[in-house]
């Protein structure tokens, strides 16, 4: 390995984080898989919700045992700071002075509140890059609301959409809208970092997770716009309606699916071939894309009783042999099992300094010249002995002395 | 920069050049996210039929038009847009020509297609070793679905995302009513490429970026959650249909005007949705005050929330919950978001001239940068808007060159 693969592309770039729950961690995450330096800061004097959720390492309930989020948090440095204490402020402070960033997720005001409002943060570094994520921003009507990242869902209308065709909304049962926002929050951060490379200046970076997760509405919104239309739930239908079948069909065994989709003549025809060219399909009614996407429903009904007796695996192998767009429906069993994601070592095994082994995601995007490094979930205030002895300078007595009054804690 | 009347703004990408060369959602919006907050982006499309958005609409009045996508709109606001046939020889020297004095090269093509054209990596780094090329695929550029084709729907359930989260047990796995795998792909690129951008000096050149939207979805959502548990005990969830296992209230209720989200995981929270609700005696259960216990007895809770969401509007159950310490919020239209004033406070909603859609609106920048604002300020290029400026007076081809290439469909 020359040097120079040894350094991550954003090496030397220091974070302090005072996310919390699942999308703040998830960006100091992104950021420290791409090589910067991140602590996040917590305290037990609340402990986050995120570090009691079971199951736990070795099956014992533990702050430094939640492997549910063990992944999520993976890469983000500790440390432990009650911020009801100004001297933990004070401290807490130093450390931005000697950083790059911080980023926070707490409602509007709040970082105010604690004395680390980014114009207290400017005073003591003056090109510092503060990147605010609340839920819907830092202005507006909205911006006091309170969600987490399920609920966020929903004031963006994409909840709307999602459910059976022309049925109510049906929930997503876990919160898409955070580990994304998350890593729209990283991107946030460098975008921070970009101007400031180039002019020398700081400043206050607003992301709304509203705003983020409606851009995945676009496609409705622009109906909505030009027609004047209000979507609502599609399932699995093309959202601009042009593909079909365009949906997620049963296969053989227990809650087993595959995945179908057709735009292209060459797919139907391919289609087509691999059914061994039933008559139905012949059918005027499916002549063209346009009378397919008009009689999809029945379309679907005759596609599903054709793939019911197939195993998903092999139906996509002989699909795709035949240029037609389809792939699996996997559980969570099958991703740790899938050909795909164990060739990509998509989730890695790693040891826990508490002495167990645990399973997390590794790096989800490949780089070609940098060599990202893993490392399991942080225990809590992993880092208070670099962060307070050798970066802020304090003794070991006067570290001591702050654990025992409870401000490192 | 380009021309169209823009205004001098110094956005926070400006002075990065990107190409982007791809069909569909992903590498669109990566590259609209460079080009939203100042990067001069050249869109490639294929001389023949242009990019496939061109063909999805939304159209005005559902009239199929190519100038009048909406989709096409909103994904390509402030690029530059050329024709380039680069199957041919004649269109690929044209793109490498692009390509030397880019800094990114974003793209969505299937890899052995990438190749096919003599476009893979290898290639195009030797020519220019600075380059950050981003791939954004379904399944990624390695491992044995490299190659399949696939659109979102197909990377969407190879996540794991609808068999665990979304839709009712005995049916079919459920997708987001979008392109959310390829949305999701999309910001991861455009994450790790900025920070691959940044860090040349450090790492000494450029380097290629592996995206798979499947493989983002699969690892940082479902995999965060599920795949340590399902490591450690074997055991795994499914959909329920319902909303959240470990706790309640978490799901979607009906109300009298629509549906809420209706979710309260601490304590004060569900004290808050109490008290909301006029303090009811069958919810003075103290084992109530915890989550789990209240997810063990969801059968009993929601049809008792149900019957109160039932007598009252969403907008006035938000108000209500949300003014007692309670996360719950209305499940918005996409009309009732867009319209709602918080929008219109922000500046979220932006209006963008087109020469064929006439005044448009399209949603503007999430991030907000006070000292280098971004967000959509010129339209979407016409169909190889940008040839003559792009090819003759930046590349300096000649007319008469200009013209064969164009008379011959290479532009």
């Amino acid at each position: 390995m020359t040097s120079s693969e040894k350094q991550l592309p954003l090496s030397g770039l220091r974070v302090v984080n005072f996310g919390r729950e699942w999308l703040g961690p998830v960006a100091g995450q992104t950021l420290a898989f791409l090589g910067a330096e991140v602590y996040r800061v917590e305290s037990q004097i609340r402990v986050d919700i995120n570090r009691t959720l079971p199951p736990f390492g070795g099956g014992v309930r533990d702050h430094n045992r939640s492997l549910q989020n063990h992944a999520g948090w993976a890469g983000n440095g500790s440390i432990t700071l009650n911020l009801k204490e100004p001297r933990a402020v004070e401290l807490a402070k130093e450390l931005v002075a000697k950083s790059d960033v911080a980023i926070e997720n707490f409602g509007p005001g709040v970082m105010e509140k604690l004395g680390l409002g980014y114009e207290a943060l400017r005073k003591t570094k003056s090109d510092v890059i503060l990147v605010s994520m609340p839920a819907a921003g830092l202005t507006g009507a909205l911006k006091n609301v309170r969600t987490y990242g399920m609920s966020l869902s929903s004031i963006t209308g994409l909840d709307s959409l999602t459910g059976y065709a022309d049925g109510p909304p049906v929930p997503m049962e876990n919160a898409y809208a955070d580990p994304l926002g998350g890593i729209i929050g990283a991107f946030a951060v460098l975008l921070g970092v970009s101007y400031r490379e180039r002019t020398g200046k700081g400043q206050h970076v607003d992301f709304s997770q509203q705003e983020g997760i409606m851009q995945m509405m676009t496609p409705a919104f622009m109906d909505y716009a030009l027609n004047g239309r209000v979507a609502g739930p599609i399932g699995n239908r093309h959202p601009l309606k042009a593909a079909a079948p365009h949906g997620v069909f049963p296969c053989a065994g227990e809650d087993r699916w595959i995945s179908i989709a057709v735009s292209e003549l060459e797919e139907w025809d391919g289609l087509v071939a691999a059914m061994g060219k039933p008559e139905w399909a012949s059918d005027q009614a499916f002549a063209s894309l346009e009378s397919r996407v008009e009689n999809i429903d029945v379309l679907h009904e005759k596609l599903a009783a054709w793939t019911i007796g197939f195993d998903d695996a092999a139906l996509a192998d002989k699909l795709q042999e035949h240029g037609v767009a389809a792939a699996p429906v996997l559980n969570v069993a099958d991703l740790l099992n899938s050909p795909q994601y164990k060739s990509r070592k998509t989730f890695i095994e790693v040891d826990h300094p508490l002495g167990f082994r645990e399973t997390i995601y590794g790096a989800y995007v490949k780089t070609s010249r940098s060599n990202i490094d893993v490392k399991p979930g942080p225990v809590m205030g992993r880092d208070n002995g670099h962060v307070f002895q050798d970066l802020l300078g304090l003794s070991e007595e006067a570290i001591q002395e702050l654990i025992e009054a409870k401000v490192i804690f | 920069m380009a021309t169209d009347g823009a205004e001098a703004v110094s956005g926070a990408l400006e002075g990065i050049r990107v190409i982007e060369m791809g069909e569909g959602v992903s590498a669109a919006f990566c590259a609209k996210l460079f080009s939203d907050y100042g990067a001069d982006v050249i869109k490639i499309e294929t001389p023949k039929q242009g990019d496939k958005t061109r063909r999805w609409g939304p159209f005005p009045g559902d009239v199929s038009h190519p100038e009048k996508s909406g989709l096409y709109f909103a994904l390509n606001t402030n690029k530059r847009g050329v024709t380039l046939d680069v199957s041919v020889p004649k269109g690929r020297e044209q793109l490498l020509r692009l390509l030397e004095d880019a800094d990114v090269l974003i793209e969505n093509n299937l890899p052995k297609k990438m190749k096919a054209w003599g476009l893979d990596y290898q290639t195009l780094s030797a020519a220019n070793p600075d380059l950050v090329m981003i791939s954004i695929t379904p399944f990624g550029q390695t491992g044995p679905y490299a190659d399949w084709n696939a659109v979102d729907l197909n990377a969407f359930h190879l996540t794991g995302t609808g068999s665990r989260y979304c839709g009712r047990p005995g049916e079919a796995p459920l997708q987001h009513g979008t392109f959310s795998a390829e949305y999701y792909g999309a910001y991861t690129a455009v994450t790790w490429g900025l920070a691959c951008v940044l860090g040349r000096t450090l790492v000494g050149g450029g380097q290629h970026l592996d995206v798979s939207c499947a493989e983002a979805v699969a690892a940082t959502f479902v995999g965060a959650q599920n795949i340590g548990g399902y490591a450690q005990d074997g055991i795994y969830d499914k959909r329920t249909g319902v909303g959240m296992s470990l706790a309640a209230p978490a799901t979607i209720l009906p109300c009298k005007d629509g549906y809420v989200w209706m979710i309260a995981l601490e304590t004060a929270q569900w004290k808050g949705i109490v008290k909301a609700m006029g303090d009811p005696e069958w919810a003075q259960i103290d084992l109530f005050d915890d989550m789990f216990v209240r997810a063990q007895n969801a059968d009993m809770i929601y049809p008792l929330l149900e019957e109160w969401t039932m007598q009252h509007g969403k907008q006035e159950l938000m108000d209500m919950l949300q003014g007692n310490g309670c996360p719950a919020t209305a499940v918005y239209t996409v009309a009732e978001a867009a319209d709602h004033p918080h929008m219109k406070e922000r500046g979220y909603i932006v209006e963008v001239e087109h020469p064929e859609l006439g005044n448009m609106r399209v949603l503007g920048a999430p991030i907000h940068l006070p000292e280098c604002p971004g967000g959509p300020r010129r339209p979407a290029p016409l169909f190889g808007q940008h040839n003559e400026e792009v090819f003759c007076k930046q590349l300096g081809l000649e007319a008469v060159a200009f013209e064969e290439l164009k008379s011959e469909g290479v532009l």
